[in-house]
């Protein structure tokens, strides 16, 4: 599966505003804003101050380098300086920067040489010739972690079987499960039907939760120890 | 009643609640009966639970703020433009 082909100038920064979403923090008044349209530059600062972090957590969470989400942080900021006066504040302006964050990123995935990506059909559900589910199907890699496994630790290897997905999988995942875009949402932003979200994220979960099974039953087996 | 591949056709409007009734019962009563399906279900569950866990946690790549050099790169990137 493969991105609906498309050309990077076509996609603007600030596209997608006009979908609906979550109430979210905001830390403007409306005095931040008017001061960002004036152009002054210490507002732009106390912006990039406050919602820096979110725009580089976003942009590490998509892209697959540090080297990558820095420069991802520094156009996501031009586009949304220079679009600040197309915000038309039907969501906040904290929202508004995470979907042009997550938009930077996209066109960046989309400028980059698509890798060969691995498939992911051993990770899926195996069924016999009468459709019953084979027990076990899909899960074969014997976990290399010895240690109990604490909760933050968990998390990091969550981050990193995530990261093993291939993009068509991962990007539907981040955007459905963890910024919590709907699926109608996600398709209008990856440009896909919505019925190929359904079948991508199912489908990511399933090779999620097969990377994972290794890992979550030796976790168990030491809390039952 | 619905096979197990059947099932896993349906199992993500199932527990996303987008499914008809009649369907939402044929599902509900696969994962009655079938020990597979309801232990995948379960896993599945724990997994989506997992994911939105990994990135919300102090540590789980949120920074309490961003490096100087960052901030300070990307206003001069805006005057740059």
């Amino acid at each position: 599966m493969a991105f609906a082909p498309i050309a990077v100038d076509d996609v603007k920064a600030t596209d997608f505003i006009g979908i609906s979403e979550p109430q979210d923090i905001d830390f403007g008044d409306g005095e931040l804003l008017e001061c960002l349209r004036a152009g002054e530059e210490k507002c732009f600062e106390t912006l990039v101050r406050n919602v820096g972090p979110q725009v580089l957590a976003t942009a590490k969470r998509y892209l697959r380098s540090d080297a990558e989400a820095a420069d991802c942080f520094q156009d996501t900021f031009l586009a949304v300086f220079q679009g600040i006066d197309r915000f038309e504040q039907r969501s906040s302006l904290r929202t508004w920067v995470r979907r042009i964050t997550i938009n930077q990123c996209l066109m960046r995935i989309r400028k980059q040489v698509r890798r060969k990506e691995e498939s992911i059909e051993h990770l899926l559900p195996a069924f016999d010739e009468k459709g019953h589910r084979i027990e076990n199907g899909g899960i074969s890699q014997p976990s290399t972690i010895s240690e109990s496994l604490d909760s933050e630790r968990l998390r990091s290897i969550v981050r990193e079987k995530i990261g093993e997905l291939p993009d068509d999988y991962r990007l539907v995942l981040l955007l459905r499960d963890i910024d919590g875009y709907t699926t109608s949402e996600t398709a209008a932003i990856l440009r896909i039907k919505s019925n190929a979200v359904k079948t991508r994220l199912h489908r990511a979960r399933t090779a999620l939760k097969s990377l994972l099974t290794p890992v979550l039953e030796q976790r168990e087996c030491h809390a039952n120890v | 009643m619905l096979t197990c591949k059947e099932f896993d056709d349906f199992m993500l409007d199932y527990l996303e609640g987008g499914l008809p009734v009649w369907q939402k019962f044929m599902c509900w009563m696969h994962v009655k009966m079938c020990r597979e399906c309801a232990y995948f279900v379960q896993k599945y569950r724990r997994v989506i639970t997992l994911g939105k866990d990994a990135f919300q946690s102090p540590d789980g790549m949120l920074p309490d703020y961003v490096p100087e050099e960052l901030v300070k790169a990307a206003l001069a990137h805006r005057r740059s433009k």
